[in-house]
């Protein structure tokens, strides 16, 4: 079995076992359900209609890409330092690659779970609000998903992991971590509440790039297989780049000196 | 057997190591002896596989292992953090390290088991280790520093922190190891556990190697009659290197 593969698993059991991790991380993916499931029953549908909510799940879903793997990237990554538990790892005849391979792979699982279990709220959020969702955007968001989403997750699962890496304590990784959540929710609710038309660029970039699928979507235009492709393959590329780098800030000697 | 030749590491402006020089036979428990911040731990750390130094070689059952790869491979190593993953069992720990280094199947659930049983510590195999002692959370970290049946074995201060009866079974375990052929480093700052356990003790003062031998050796090159009186005259450079002198 490679080395990346021993480590994920491990990270994957280990941390199914953290249930207070996994109760906060299931709050957070349904919290955007709860939202839309309010806003549902709210007078603002009626003037918005179910785009408005499907631009608001779009919000939701970003930050939830960033958000479910969080707690595993805090304790597998700086967790792992302020425990003790880094060095001995290291010292085993795996390089750094498969070891943070492994650790984005763990991550990345709690990542699409968390995902899958925002999508499934939101499904059932629009069936509770009695909200027929626009036939016409069926296939758009499936794209905006499969294109989008859950290479945003891994993304955001590297980014995360990329972040609370170069932490020594869980406190100091939990303040950087905010941040990170905080841009991709900045820009996606800024793109929603302000979607001017956004050149071909934008679907190169990873956040920007996923509301530009839905955003188009929303305002009743086809979806460029080009373009959702573009914005597949350019998320996956940064998250790869980002684990690159984490693999690199592990091989320093600071990092076991740490 | 391990072979030290010349060791140096600069931290930025700080010089850790400034020539670190000694061997270690198999069979045997070589201590290094040195006050805080000689060396002992980023020696360690070098040979062991964590850093790469700035100078000087190692060479590991007479092969030279310069790479951190090669060193990582062969050698055994408990360092100064020994931290364990709580929500996983005493095995799951130890079996995790033993994946790494390659056993799978049968043959990991035998090294586990017999790296449990020379710890001592199959009656809690299945037990999770949040909430262990420190004596116990040292033996798990041992067993999985050994799971995998190293030639060599490094070892920094691991009788810190443990109780009488901890450190004693953990010193058993240590003797019966040597007793298989094992080649043990150990370090320490504490004289009543170098002088109870190694055959050999290497001096480290200020980043160097000043001494290698036994404590006889020692007593007699210094004309002290104890080996802390010797440690002292040996260490302490600028006073001189015997008791009639310091």
């Amino acid at each position: 079995m490679p080395g990346w593969l021993i480590v994920g698993l491990k990270e994957v059991r280990d941390h199914s076992r953290d249930n207070r991790a996994l109760g906060v991380a299931a709050l957070y993916a349904l919290m955007g359900p709860a939202v839309v499931f309010l806003v549902s029953r709210s007078s603002a549908v009626e003037k918005g209609g179910p785009r408005l909510l499907v631009a608001l799940m779009s919000v939701f879903a970003l930050v939830s890409a960033f958000t479910s793997g969080m707690h595993v990237a805090l304790d597998t990554a700086a967790g792992e330092r302020e425990r003790g538990s880094l060095v001995p790892l290291l010292l085993n005849p795996v390089s750094r690659l498969h070891l943070v391979v492994g650790k984005w792979a763990g991550v990345s699982a709690f990542s699409l779970v968390g995902l899958a279990l925002t999508l499934v709220g939101f499904t059932l959020a629009f069936e509770w609000g009695g909200v027929e969702p626009p036939g016409d955007l069926i296939v758009p968001v499936l794209v905006w998903i499969v294109c989008g989403l859950m290479p945003l997750a891994l993304f955001g699962a590297a980014l995360d992991l990329f972040a609370a890496a170069s932490c020594k304590t869980l406190k100091e990784a939990q303040g950087r971590l905010s941040f990170v959540m905080f841009a991709p929710m900045m820009v996606g609710m800024f793109l929603v509440f302000f979607p001017g038309r956004l050149g071909p660029w934008s679907f190169a970039v990873p956040v920007i790039g996923q509301q530009a699928l839905i955003g188009a979507g929303l305002r009743g235009q086809p979806i460029s297989p080009l373009h959702a492709g573009l914005v597949g393959v350019t998320t996956m590329a940064a998250a790869l780049l980002i684990v690159l780098a984490t693999a690199r800030s592990f091989s320093r000697n600071e990092i076991a000196a740490g | 057997m391990l072979d030290v030749r010349n060791l140096e590491m600069r931290f930025g402006r700080v010089t850790a190591l400034a020539g670190v020089s000694f061997s270690a036979a198999d069979g045997s428990i070589t201590g290094l002896l040195g006050e805080n911040g000689a060396g002992k731990t980023t020696t360690l750390n070098i040979v062991s596989g964590l850093h790469r130094p700035n100078r000087g070689h190692v060479v590991v059952d007479g092969e030279a292992a310069d790479s951190p790869w090669h060193r990582r491979r062969s050698i055994g190593a408990l360092l100064d953090q020994k931290g364990l993953y709580g929500r996983l069992t005493v095995r799951e720990n130890v079996a995790y390290f033993g994946a790494l280094r390659g056993l799978t199947g049968a043959a990991l659930t035998r090294h586990v088991d017999r790296a449990l049983d020379i710890v001592g510590l199959l009656p809690l195999a299945n037990r999770r280790t949040e909430g262990f002692s420190q004596g116990e959370r040292m033996k798990v970290a041992l067993a999985r520093a050994i799971v995998h049946e190293p030639r060599n074995l490094l070892l920094d201060e691991p009788t810190n922190g443990l109780d009488v009866p901890s450190a004693r079974s953990f010193k058993a375990a240590l003797r019966q190891m040597r007793d298989r052929g094992v080649c043990i480093v150990f370090s320490s700052h504490l004289l009543g556990d170098i002088a109870a356990l190694c055959d050999e003790v290497v001096m480290i003062a200020r980043g160097r190697t000043v001494a290698q031998g036994d404590a006889a050796d020692f007593c007699r090159r210094t004309g002290c009659t104890t080996l802390e009186d010797a440690f002292m005259a040996l260490t302490n450079v600028d006073e001189g290197r015997t008791c009639q002198a310091g």
